[in-house]
């Protein structure tokens, strides 16, 4: 594999990450995925997967400006980086071709 | 409504620093929207599971290092310490020299001391037995008024022994007499002494050959040094069990060979001789408990577990020992006995109140102060000089402070400074004295060597070393920490954000002022001790001390003293021969069997007694007061008695000539009254003399008063005659005026010392003047310029600039005169005939400091005044 391996969690993290442009941090993130996929996923799950992410030089951080909600303290705004964006499409490319290739697509199963 | 506390320290503690921010952030926030959310309590479940959640992937991995804050003992920040600390040195080349040079001499100077109080502390304290060795010392009372002898009388060791079990051993010990041997063609003279069987079961002198069973048992034993085993028979091997000749008329065995005694040790002799022997050879005397003469050791008894008896117990025991042997026609005697731990003696000899106390302790303790003073004065030197500084590094503080230095920190890098110098000056003042050493031995007649190996050595430098370094560092340390970054940093001058520091200002003062003071002490010091040691050396003592030459009266001489006399008289060198008994100038016998016509049997006097020649008054050159010499003319003299003007006044008589003494079964005359002259040394009064005539078998001391400036010849000639009329024996001679000069080795060493140490004092003194002096001048550059611009001259700028710094020296005259006065007052007290102390010494010694105070500053000022004004207002 060319591209660096991404795990699951950490595809959605990205993603979420991407999605939410520039308002992401660690707890809107968590909240993010908590509504979007159901998943009961924890902050410092998050946490370390945009450790891992950023390691790897798909997302970079800045601080941002410090919230009363916080006690006085910064979040850490985390955006995708163009290697990060990439490899997002790559992966989304490699999931669509495989989608093209099949020959009876799921219909919705409706009856059963 | 709040996070639980707790889990917030919890994570606070786990959570790297630079992700604390964001990560605390996030779980605050998300408690708050879980508390809106639901219950609380729900809430809190919640944030206790994240931070353990966040705990335990923090556990698993490592902590990032790359946004770590520094800390002190960050290897960086050493670094640039040890940096600035030596670009400052590099800097200011002038006053890191002032300052490690002053700092080491005065460390040396210290160190030095305390080598020599260690090795004066050290005599006598190489005995194994050391905690159970005592002396014997009375205490005599008489006329209402105490006195302290350390002569006892001859069987003493014996008694005590006998009558106290805690007393293990005792011996008696002689004094020291030099005294002929011969083996074979050999012929030498040798420090011989008398003492007890015990001797060597007391004291640690290291037998080579023999046992100390065996080593005095023997009558005719005899136990020899390893120097005079060496010396008459090659090895101590040989020598064991050898015949030996002593004194050409009895010949002895040797029993026992010991190594050389030691110089820490205060017994010193080359040979020893049987006690019993002593007594059989003529000195009767010593089986009495009338004269007192040896001085009497004794070993405790030490139970099982090597606890020796209470010395205590022992003492009450013995108080009262001599009541017993009524000493004198059953009279009362008001004699008591006392002891004293045997290695206390060297530093205690005199006694005061009853007890032994004082003597060389007092130079221990003089010197110890001295040492004290003198490493104070490089502290304050060390002190002043960097305050004054503080000005040019105020803004690196100001600059460390605005960066986060905290107090603690600033104060920690100072001292480390005050350290870091520290151990240069040590090390500097350590070959100071390793090169001083050899003279300083020669000075005080010691072998001090320096321990470089050994370990408590290095741990007295390591001690010193701190604890100059703090007393140094702390002052500058916590006054430039004081700094308020605002100040210092926002002025424009170099020294604007200190300009108006009174308190700094008048603390330097005081510190000069201080220091002044203890040099002035120590000038004062010196000068009283210099007078009184040149009053002791010049003092009319009574007799003519000069071109008196005596030698021992021994071998035949004795029997031929007569002839020697005759022959002696017709020399051309020689002018007066006579003898004595003891020697010229000293004489420390003592006796209380003396009575006269209305004398108090219960007032006991001690008088020293001395038997004399023909022609006595003549040869010592002494004076008459009343009556006449002893003379041949007079056959009735040879019971006749010569006083002095001291037992004169005992006595109390009117019309002393022809008044009758009585002395044991000796009944006489007096035929003359002396006028009182030193025949022991000056720290004791002039006591009451009796001289009796011994013509026909004379002992001690053939006097010779030779023409002045004829020494040579005479001494040649004497020799000769010595020669032919007791050829079996060395000729020996001592000059009187030398033999005086000796009994003032201490003194002398003490006045030498004294002027070394007091001119250190105010060199160092100096050496921090200065450097205050280079300090100011450099700060008022300015205004010296200006000055001059405006059309002073140099010598007001001198003047102004001068003034300054005598305002202290002032105020430490002022403040050290009466202290001086009390200190050196105290230390005369110890001699019964002083010189005053004057006041003009206080004046000299304060001029003295005024004028070397002048000196140190005016080189700086006017170096100051005469500078170019266009060069120091030029440059902004």
């Amino acid at each position: 594999m060319k591209r660096g391996y991404l795990g699951e969690f950490e595809e959605i993290v990205l993603l979420t990450v991407a999605v939410m442009e520039g308002g992401a941090y660690g707890v809107a993130i968590t909240h993010e995925i908590c509504e979007q996929t159901g998943r009961a996923v924890r902050l410092n799950q998050v946490h370390a997967a945009l450790e891992r992410l950023e390691d790897k030089g798909m997302l970079k951080s800045e601080m941002g400006e410090p919230t009363a909600e916080r006690g006085g303290r910064r979040k850490r705004l985390f955006t995708t980086t163009a290697y990060g964006r990439r490899t997002l499409q790559e992966i989304q490319e490699v999931r669509e071709s495989f989608w093209a290739k099949l020959l009876n697509p799921f219909r919705p199963a409706t009856s059963l | 409504m709040k996070p639980p506390h707790l889990a917030d320290r919890i994570l606070r503690f786990f959570c790297s620093l630079d992700q604390l921010e964001e990560i605390q952030g996030d779980m605050h926030e998300e408690f708050a929207y879980q508390l809106r959310r639901g219950s609380e309590r729900r809430a809190k479940w919640r944030y206790w599971r994240d931070v353990l959640g966040f705990v335990l992937s923090f556990a698993l991995k490592r902590r990032s290092t790359e946004y770590s804050t520094t800390y002190l003992t960050n290897p960086t920040m050493i670094r640039n310490y040890f940096k600035i600390a030596f670009r400052n040195l590099v800097k200011n080349k002038t006053f890191s020299a002032v300052n490690m040079l002053g700092l080491a001499l005065g460390l040396a100077c210290s160190l030095m001391i305390l080598l020599w109080v260690q090795d004066e502390r050290s005599v006598d304290a190489f005995h194994a037995n050391k905690n159970q060795l005592y002396r014997i010392y009375m205490r005599e009372y008489f006329s209402g008024k105490m006195q302290g002898v350390i002569w006892t009388p001859g069987p003493l060791a014996e008694e005590l022994k006998k009558s106290i079990p805690e007393i293990q051993y005792a011996t008696p010990y002689e004094w020291v007499s030099d005294q002929t041997f011969s083996v074979g063609t050999k012929v030498h003279k040798q420090a011989t002494n008398s003492v007890g069987p015990d001797f060597f079961k007391m004291f640690s002198y290291k037998l080579l050959q023999g046992t100390a069973d065996a080593a005095l048992n023997d009558r005719n034993g005899l136990a020899i040094s390893r120097r005079m085993a060496e010396l008459f028979f090659g090895s101590p091997e040989a020598a064991i069990g050898k015949p030996i000749r002593f004194d050409n008329r009895t010949d002895l065995r040797i029993t026992a060979v010991f190594e050389n005694v030691p110089a820490n040790s205060t017994l010193k002799f080359d040979c020893l001789r049987n006690w019993d022997a002593f007594v059989a050879d003529g000195n009767d005397w010593a089986k009495g408990w009338g004269s007192t003469d040896p001085l009497t050791f004794f070993m405790l008894r030490a139970d099982r577990n090597g606890v020796p008896a209470d010395p205590a117990k022992v003492e009450a025991k013995m108080q009262h020992l001599l009541d017993k042997f009524n000493r004198d026609e059953g009279k009362p005697f008001h004699t008591e006995l006392a002891m004293q731990p045997f290695h206390e003696y060297y530093l205690n000899s005199t006694i005061k109140d009853a007890h032994m106390d004082g003597g060389r302790i007092e130079y221990v303790r003089l010197f110890s102060f001295v040492a004290v003073f003198i490493l104070l004065i490089a502290c304050i030197n060390f002190m002043n000089l960097a305050t004054a500084r503080s000005a040019k590094r105020a803004k690196e503080v100001g600059v460390r402070k605005v960066v986060g230095a905290m107090r603690t920190v600033l104060i920690g890098q100072f001292i480390g400074e005050a350290m870091l110098l520290t151990v240069c000056s040590v090390l500097l003042a350590v070959l100071f004295v390793g090169l001083l050493l050899p003279s300083f031995n020669t000075l005080t007649g010691k072998q001090i060597e320096l321990p470089i190996g050994g370990f408590s050595f290095w741990g007295v430098l390591v001690g010193l070393t701190l604890l100059t370094g703090l007393l140094a560092g702390s002052y500058p340390a916590f006054f430039l920490s004081s700094l308020s970054p605002i100040r210092v940093l926002k002025g424009s001058g170099p020294s604007s954000g200190l300009k108006g520091n009174t308190q700094s200002t008048w603390f330097r003062q005081g510190l000069v002022v201080f220091q002044f003071s203890l040099s002035i002490i120590l000038i004062v010091g010196m000068i009283i001790i210099y007078r009184q040691v040149e009053y002791v050396q010049t003092k009319n003592l009574g007799y003519d001390r000069e071109n008196l030459i005596y030698f021992p009266v021994e071998g035949d001489l004795k029997k031929n003293y007569e002839v020697l006399k005759t022959e002696l008289s017709q020399l051309p060198g020689v002018r007066q021969v006579s003898h004595m008994t003891a020697s010229p100038a000293s004489n420390g016998s003592g006796t209380e069997g003396i009575s006269w016509t209305g004398s108090d049997p219960n007032d006991k006097v001690r008088f020293t007694p001395v038997g004399v020649g023909y022609d006595f008054v003549k040869t010592m050159n002494l004076k008459l007061a009343d009556g006449r010499d002893f003379s041949t003319a007079f056959p009735t003299d040879s019971t006749g008695f010569l006083i002095n003007e001291a037992a004169l006044k005992v006595m109390g008589f009117k019309h002393p000539i022809g008044q009758t003494i009585t002395w044991g079964n000796r009944k006489g005359t007096i035929v003359g009254v002396l006028k009182d002259f030193h025949f022991q040394s000056l720290h004791s009064t002039i006591r009451p003399l009796i001289a009796y005539l011994r013509e026909t078998r004379p002992d001690g001391n053939v006097l010779v008063r030779i023409k002045a400036g004829q020494t040579a010849e005479a001494l040649a000639q004497l020799e000769t005659v010595c020669k032919k009329l007791n050829p079996n024996f060395p000729f020996t001679y001592s000059f009187t005026d030398q033999e005086y000069a000796r009994q003032y080795q201490s003194e002398q060493v003490v006045s030498r010392l004294s002027n070394y140490f007091a001119f250190l004092a105010i060199f160092i003194s100096c050496l921090g003047l200065f450097g205050l002096a280079t300090f100011t001048a450099e700060q008022r550059t300015k205004e010296i310029g200006i000055r001059k611009v405006l059309g002073a001259s140099v010598v007001s700028i001198v003047g102004l600039l001068s003034q300054k710094f005598l305002k202290p020296v002032a105020i430490a005259i002022v403040l050290s005169s009466p202290v001086a006065w009390w200190a050196m007052n105290q230390w005369l007290q110890g001699f019964a005939y002083k010189t005053d102390i004057e006041w003009w010494i206080f004046a000299l010694a304060g001029a003295l400091a005024v004028l070397i105070a002048l000196l140190t500053v005016s080189f700086q000022s006017i170096k100051a005044a005469l500078m170019n004004p266009v060069k120091s207002l030029k440059a902004e």
